[in-house]
């Protein structure tokens, strides 16, 4: 991670330094002024990509934060005097606060609906400010101090002050993606749930994201007017600025440092020379000309230029993050051995949706240091359950220990917090990122530091003897991998209590002997395991102790042996026909 | 700023643009040429009237050429750079930096039609120290302490405060009697807004004019059944009609008229060029049009006949509007200052703008009032044009010295 992250700050240097020489060899004020255009858009983007690109909550909206910023700084200046050396800070404070504002109400939609509802802050704002009567506002020349109010002869000045804050942008960018918030937006991006169960506040990131990303776009928005001049709401609030960054991004390649910036430096200067060249001869043709070159980039590189180049000529990504090292053995201090009373207990847990009562009246204890199934038929509400303890799902009746802790009413990611992991019944992988990847999100909830989480990584991965597929992508792994891995993840910040769901579904005879060994190694280990599973061969090798749940309600609990004779337990399983074979041969 | 780009920054730039640069345009000024820049939206939502600056441009382009040029520059050939404005503010500047840039001769312009992309494109030229000229009537135009912006039209304030003076006036000299009362019909979008705000404020009864009805919506209109039954019942003498949207104007002009208030029978004034585009006759037809008074910061008077037909034949147009007589009156006033200039050179032209009082010839018929510019740009002792639908044609019919028909104030029917 050190080595890439380092090569990539040198690029951001070089990048910064071609721009510098460039801006000194043309020396038209013109194309100083596209140059600059280029850099804030490219900012913009970058703005619009540590929200959209990493997390994957599409902004229609970015306008938002760019209009406030432009707004700050030209009210600033016009009613306080203010000069835009403050006024710039100011706008991206106020883009941040912007941001927070927005997020707040808007992170409870997903998907289309985050998107949408993104679109209507800036055509709002566009009518308020039109309402408040700045429909044409012009940043006052200052012909006494041009300097003090970034008032510039030399076009050169722009260029530089867009450059610093691109760089800005790009540093900030990086610093993301080469951390657990980068890590946190990815895995947020990839499944959401996962995500959440794993340990991570999905709320709190995608909170500090959208603060972030209108910070930095309120920052550009505020130099934009300074270099515009004139602010109206159509020309920071518009459609078109907030299509903008999402263009450049999408063209650029989305969720990655540099896409946002190739789409800027190729596409904004393409739709400024076809506008010049032939917007006297064939007005609006260049309108044209530039939608097709973006259909055939995306029919090309529909993930965007930056991964194609990538794919096509970057060496496969081999190497482990860090150098292997020696992995320390890590286990949880306060491991303890078996039998050592009750860890997990549910009392009277009920929940409905709509007419069906999923679970009824239900009370269930787990040992401290146990292994414990919860069998039953299918839709017998196994599930269900474990979405209730993991926090999913809020009961409608009953509490639940934990330890001596309450966590009725906690979200999944405090409930991992508190040594609860998780594995779900249909893996949710992140299939973008590494196996290592994959469990280091895992780890961050046990961990005080990246580096830890890495370390706490490999353990689980050792744990589960996944160690050799550290560096495979999530996505091409087997049936069995992905399991293994899920429970890697699960087990990284070493929990008390893992909760398995259906771990053994799509394997075949020979993999389940493998995860059998392995789910017994992490009992032994002193973790507590409750396992859903409702084929009752593996279990019944596998458990110290049976729930049995059938239509919501728990029916029988106990040892296996007792659990296979019970009446119940085979009356749900197989029908009263079964029943009374069973009995008979009993007798 | 004035030099010309170098071969190495041409193909510096031209890589950094990543274009396809079609056509260079070299900035070689040849010795029997002056070059004036035209910078108008000629694409997106705005185009139209674009092009209709342009047409009014070439056209006085062709005539003053084909009258032997500048003649205090041995004949030298007026040529007209164009650039298009495009759809937004950030376009409008970036093509006056363009042409800046790429034509480091250029003495003079006109632009940028919309009041926003000429308040960015003057940023630009008041830097380069070209003297530009516009149409736009943005009072914050010539409120910026520039010393390179002429305004030719009256202020966005000017207009506001002289448009029901002068329709008092008129009323009185084609009905014999001053109305009494008004009514206000609008929505509440900007320009209406500051329109009638200073109206309201005092305004009104400044003129001796009692509001009897006033109505404000918010766009679009979905139904003018209640507003127009509020003006039949309160029956002011008349309607002032204040209104940004075609589909409104359309609606309230259709439920008067189903009301028996249009085709004078209730007076209507508006403001604003865009109620005599020929656009607006094919929406809403001549018939609910007819008798429509607005008061316009310019359009073709008495004297222009002969240059309106011309401008017909030419453009194939059903008349002329402000926008092609503007751009056609500014370039003879680049022409006009180039003379008095007696150099191709954009400070000693500014210079000349700045002191020029031209009553006669095409630029002085181009505008209404003197061609005088006070020391922020704006014109003086302009006198507010009415021009009102006659016969499915928007005719000047105010001031009479300047009319080219009578007006009717009521046409009782």
């Amino acid at each position: 991670m050190k080595s890439a992250a380092a090569r990539r700050r040198w690029a951001i240097v070089a990048v910064a330094v071609v721009v510098l020489i460039v801006s000194l060899v043309i020396r038209s004020a013109y194309y100083q002024l596209v140059l600059t255009q280029v850099l804030l858009w490219a900012v913009l983007s970058l703005a619009w990509n540590i929200l959209s690109g990493y997390s994957g909550y599409f902004s229609f909206g970015h306008a938002a934060f760019w209009g406030l910023g432009a707004y700050t700084v030209t009210l600033g200046m016009i009613n306080l005097d203010l000069t835009p050396w403050l006024g710039i800070p100011l706008a991206a404070i106020v883009g941040g606060l912007a941001g927070a504002v927005i997020g707040y109400p808007t992170f409870r939609l997903r998907g289309h609906y985050f998107a949408l509802a993104m679109l209507a802050y800036p055509l709002a704002m566009l009518y308020v400010f039109q309402w408040l009567g700045y429909q044409e506002l012009s940043l006052p020349m200052k012909r006494d101090a041009p300097l003090l109010y970034m008032q510039f002869a030399d076009q050169r000045a722009y260029v530089v002050l867009a450059l610093g804050l691109l760089v800005v942008a790009l540093a900030v960018s990086l610093r993301v993606e080469n951390s657990r918030f980068g890590m946190a937006l990815l895995a947020i991006k990839q499944n959401e749930p996962a995500a959440e169960a794993a340990g991570i506040d999905t709320w709190r990131w995608k909170m500090r994201a959208i603060m972030l990303s209108g910070a930095l776009a309120g920052m550009a928005g505020g130099l934009y007017a300074v270099v515009l001049l004139v602010v109206t709401p159509e020309s920071v609030f518009g459609m078109l600025v907030s299509a903008q960054p999402l263009i450049l991004a999408l063209f650029g390649g989305v969720g990655s440092l540099w896409g946002p910036v190739i789409g800027a430096v190729v596409l904004v200067p393409l739709a400024e020379g076809l506008n010049g060249e032939l917007g006297d001869v064939l007005p609006g043709i260049q309108g044209v000309v530039y939608g097709v070159a973006i259909i055939l980039i995306i029919l090309g590189a529909p993930e965007g230029v930056y991964w194609r180049l990538r794919d096509r000529f970057a060496k496969p990504r081999a190497a482990p993050l860090i150098a292997a090292e020696p992995v320390p053995a890590v286990t949880r201090s306060d491991a303890r051995p078996t039998n050592r009373g009750d860890l997990l207990a549910l009392r009277g847990i009920g929940i409905s949706f709509g007419g069906l009562r999923a679970l009824d009246n239900v009370d269930l204890v787990v040992r401290e240091g146990s292994l414990h199934g919860v069998i039953g038929p299918n839709g017998a509400g196994k599930t269900t359950l474990f979405n209730v303890v993991n926090g999913f799902l809020a009961p409608d009746a009953g509490e639940i220990r934990f330890g001596g802790d309450q966590l009725t009413g906690l979200r999944p990611n405090q409930v991992c917090r508190r040594g609860i992991g998780r594995t779900f019944q249909v893996v949710r992988a992140f299939p973008r990122m590494t196996v290592l990847e994959n469990v280091v999100v895992g780890a961050f909830v046990g961990a005080h530091d990246d580096r830890a989480a890495e370390q706490m990584a490999r353990a689980a991965l050792d744990r589960v003897g996944l160690a050799d597929r550290a560096a495979a992508l999530a996505g091409g792994l087997t049936t069995r991998e992905l399991r293994l891995m899920e429970l890697a993840r699960a087990l990284a910040p070493l929990p008390r209590l893992v909760l398995l769901d259906e771990t053994f579904a799509g394997l075949g005879h020979d993999d389940l002997g493998g995860i059998l060994d392995v789910i017994r190694r992490v009992r032994e280990e002193g973790v507590t395991v409750l396992i859903i599973e409702h084929t009752m061969q593996a279990m019944v090798r596998l458990v110290d102790e049976f729930s049995v749940l059938d239509h919501g309600k728990l029916i029988a609990a106990g040892r296996p042996d007792e659990i296979v004779r019970d009446r119940r337990v085979i009356e749900a399983y197989l029908g009263r026909r079964w029943m009374d074979r069973v009995t008979d041969a009993v007798a | 700023m004035r030099r010309r780009p170098t071969r190495r920054e041409f193909g510096a730039g031209l890589a950094l643009a990543g274009t396809v640069g079609l056509r260079w345009r070299p900035a070689i000024a040849q010795t029997n040429e002056v070059r004036v820049a035209m910078i108008a939206p000629l694409s997106g939502p705005w185009a139209r009237q674009g092009q209709l600056m342009r047409m009014g441009a070439d056209m006085a382009i062709e005539e003053i050429n084909d009258k032997g040029g500048i003649k205090a520059l041995g004949g030298a050939k007026l040529t007209l750079v164009v650039a298009d404005a495009g759809d937004s503010t950030e376009k409008a500047k970036n093509a006056a930096q363009r042409l800046l840039a790429q034509d480091p001769d250029l003495v003079g312009g006109t632009g940028a039609w919309l009041s926003s992309f000429t308040l960015a494109v003057t940023e630009v030229t008041e830097r380069a120290q070209l003297p530009m000229l516009t149409l736009s009537y943005s009072d914050l135009i010539t409120g910026r302490g520039f010393k390179y912006v002429f305004q030719t039209s009256p202020t966005a304030g000017h207009q506001a405060a002289e448009t029901l003076p002068t329709a008092m006036q008129l009323a009185e000299t084609a009905a014999g009697k001053r109305p009494k009362t008004v009514g206000i019909l609008m929505d509440n979008t900007a320009a209406p807004m500051s329109f009638a705000k200073p109206l309201r404020d005092g305004g009104l009864e400044k003129l001796g004019l009692k509001l009897v009805v006033d109505q404000v919506f918010t766009p679009p209109l979905s139904d003018a059944t209640p507003l127009i039954e509020k003006v039949r019942s309160s029956r002011p003498d008349f309607l002032l009609l204040l209104l940004s949207a075609m589909p409104d104007n359309k609606l309230v002009l259709e439920k008067l008229d189903e009301f028996k208030l249009s085709k004078g029978r209730l007076p209507l004034v508006g403001n604003g060029s865009p109620l005599g585009t020929p656009e607006l006759k094919n929406i809403i037809g001549a018939d609910l049009l007819e008798g429509l008074l607005f008061s316009v910061a310019d359009w073709p008077f008495k004297g222009d006949e002969e240059m309106v037909e011309r401008f017909k034949k030419r453009t194939r147009e059903p008349w002329m509007t402000q926008d092609g007589l503007s751009a056609y009156g500014d370039m003879w006033i680049l022409k006009e200052a180039i003379e008095r200039a007696g150099a191709a050179d954009r400070i000693k032209v500014a210079d000349a703008i700045r002191t020029m009082n031209l009553t006669t010839g095409p630029a002085a018929l181009s505008f209404p009032g003197p061609i005088r510019f006070d020391e922020n740009g704006r014109r003086q002792d302009v006198p507010m044009i009415f021009a009102q639908w006659q016969n499915g044609v928007p005719v000047t019919v105010f001031p009479a010295e300047l009319a080219l028909a009578k007006p009717y104030w009521l046409k009782e029917s």
